[in-house]
């Protein structure tokens, strides 16, 4: 009778035991994944900012003053996004930013004359 | 004392021919030469021979925009300040030069700097660090021009005609690397005149200009523009790598092709 | 007084100074202008190429050989290789063995038939058995109008008279360009005031040189930008890149400085 008694305490132990670990690892789990998710989505986030920004100089004669200054504005906001990545991604892209946003603003600057 | 001075007068001559901007007749780049440009940022340091890289194979690929714009190369020698690891994180040179890419049926483009160097790599890195190498090219220049048309100076080829007659088809997006965008609004020609009597006027064309660079690549780095109060441009400072002599210095027709620009005959 | 020294260092180089020969001997008529490229010719066992600018000078303006072919005006500068030559480039452009002047074919240089010792390759790679080719150009100057120094040629005049008709245009390799206006001429003042003023004429030089054998690279557009003395000249800068060893020497003093004095 004790040894029975003794047997379901240990395997209720252990399923415990297990249950407790499965429980305390779950939120380990979410937490990477939450991270790496939230990694790929900046990365994403940037790169799909400076594309959007940066497709438009081909057209950027067709703009208003406005929709330029917004654009070159958001260049400026961009550019401690990039500053913040690996030392060659930073020196391409801030390149790449500078030359994008130079020229918004050489076009904005042809438009305020006229 | 007589031979001294006379030794100093000869080595001050010498020098100042040397060292002369104007006055001597620089040696001329053979066609092959033109648009080359060596790079020895870090080379040496690592033990290695100078970059030397030759415009015209890649011009004849690629459009000036997609390198100087998309993948960010400066337009100094040195300037872009590429390193191995750079190239080996797939940017500058690594952008293409991967050994994954393909291009045009001719295969895998060679990997530049990798982090294991074996017997065989030691000749993939002298590819590109060559200066003063016997290093036997992949692609040799008289024949790979052979069918292009023909002008004078720089590399003795008609770049413009060559891709308006699709000799060459260079290529403006790659993939991950290049934006997408609208293709750009037709510009107009325009002409500007010459200051000396007699000279003929010039008529730019933004058009064969933006088929190669696009807008960024000019301005507002190279022309800021009559807004900001640039209406004249000398020929002097075009001479010196400034403006038009950007480009048309050291790679793209040399100014020393008067009528190439100055085209619109000056009535009487 | 001032410029005394200059002129007197000048004078000093003109006669003492000595050329790759090892002495300084003022050329003879039929030496003046003449290039010696040894760069290759050692190594493939010939001897240098001899290239004389009197034979050319007489039948292609300047022009076309050092802008349309892009001949170098610096002794080996051109890096003209037997490979060069038959692909036509440099020499090949016309020594090709098919292209004519005045009904003659013009002998091949370095093509895929000859060997090292076809007496072809001694017609450039010129051996000092055959003499200098004085006699040729005796029996050339004869016809030409005569002045002293250099190659004892006027050329300009041979060229005015139609004694020579220079070629100034090859096809499949010089690229038509419409004319432009040949500029006026001008004085260039001395700096001593017992020289008379240098006449410079635009239209003279243009005629063998087009714009581009000077301009930019050795005079600059800007005019009176940069100031040069007779010293650089001498160096072999400014004039002196062709009026040192090819087009009539600076020892004719009267040839340039022309203006009237009072």
């Amino acid at each position: 009778m004790g040894d029975s008694m003794r047997n379901k305490r240990g395997s209720l132990a252990i399923t415990l035991a297990t249950v407790l670990m499965i429980l305390s690892s779950v939120p380990v789990l979410s937490n990477s994944r939450c991270a790496s998710a939230a990694a790929v989505s900046s990365q994403d986030d940037w790169k799909k900012e400076f594309e959007d920004i940066c497709s438009k100089t081909q057209d950027s004669m067709s703009f208003t003053s406005d929709e330029l200054k917004s654009l070159v504005g958001r260049c400026d906001a961009l550019r401690p996004r990039i500053e913040k990545l690996d030392e060659t991604q930073k020196k391409v892209y801030l390149k790449r930013l500078q030359m994008c946003r130079d020229l918004l603003a050489f076009v904005l600057e042809s438009k305020s004359g006229k | 004392m007589k031979k001294l001075f006379f030794l100093f007068l000869i080595i001050l001559v010498c020098s100042g021919i040397t060292l002369a901007q104007t006055g001597t007749k620089k040696k001329r780049p053979l066609d092959f030469e033109y648009g080359r440009v060596v790079l020895n940022n870090y080379s040496e340091k690592a033990g290695f021979a100078p970059v030397v890289f030759n415009h015209w194979l890649h011009r004849a690929k690629f459009t000036c925009r997609l390198c100087h714009v998309d993948i960010g190369f400066a337009m100094k020698a040195g300037a872009t300040d590429v390193k191995a690891t750079d190239n080996m994180r797939g940017y500058y040179c690594g952008t293409c030069h991967n050994g994954k890419t393909l291009f045009n049926g001719s295969g895998n483009v060679f990997e530049a700097c990798s982090k294991k160097l074996s017997a065989e790599d030691g000749r993939r890195c002298e590819r590109c660090h060559s200066l003063g190498k016997k290093v036997k090219q992949e692609y040799e220049f008289a024949q790979f021009t052979a069918k292009f048309p023909k002008e004078r100076f720089g590399n003795g080829i008609n770049w413009e005609q060559a891709e308006a007659t699709g000799a060459i088809k260079p290529v403006d997006f790659l993939e991950g690397v290049s934006i997408k965008r609208p293709a750009l609004a037709i510009q107009k020609d325009m002409s500007i005149e010459a200051k000396m009597e007699g000279i003929p006027a010039i008529i730019f064309s933004h058009k064969k200009h933006t088929v190669w660079n696009g807008c960024e690549l000019c301005h507002p780095e190279i022309f800021i523009g009559v807004k900001k109060g640039t209406t004249k441009y000398s020929m002097v400072e075009i001479f010196e790598g400034k403006y038009c002599g950007a480009c048309h210095g050291k790679v793209a027709f040399p100014t020393l092709d008067c009528q190439r620009c100055h085209t619109k005959q000056v009535d009487g | 007084m001032r410029h005394l020294y200059k002129i007197f260092i000048f004078l000093v180089l003109l006669f003492a100074s000595v050329d790759e020969a090892g002495a300084r001997t003022i050329a003879a008529p039929h030496e003046y202008g003449r290039v010696i490229i040894a760069n290759y010719s050692a190594r493939a066992g010939l001897a240098p190429v001899v290239f004389n600018h009197w034979v050319h000078r007489a039948l292609y303006t300047c022009r076309l050989c050092h802008i349309d072919i892009g001949f170098a005006m610096e002794k080996g500068a051109t890096n003209i290789t037997a490979a060069t030559n038959k692909q036509g480039l440099y020499c090949g452009a016309c020594h090709n063995g098919k292209y004519t002047y005045n009904g003659k074919t013009i002998f091949a240089s370095c093509s895929e038939t000859t060997s090292r010792h076809d007496a072809v390759c001694e017609r450039c790679h010129w051996p000092k058995k055959y003499g200098d080719n004085e006699r040729e150009f005796k029996v050339f100057m004869e016809k030409m109008p005569r002045r002293p120094l250099g190659n004892g040629i006027d050329w300009e005049a041979a060229e005015s008279s139609w004694l020579i008709k220079p070629v100034d245009f090859l096809e499949g390799i010089s690229i038509q360009r419409p004319p432009l206006k040949a500029q006026k001429d001008f004085s260039i003042e001395a700096n001593v005031a017992w020289m008379s003023d240098v006449i410079f004429s635009h239209k003279k030089h243009a005629f063998w040189n087009g714009c581009e054998v000077c301009h930019p690279e050795i005079f600059p557009i800007k005019k009176g930008a940069t100031r040069y003395t007779m010293l650089e000249i001498d160096s072999g800068e400014y004039c002196g890149v062709c009026h040192d060893k090819v087009a009539f020497p600076i020892l004719d003093c009267q040839r340039c400085h022309m203006g009237e004095k009072y």
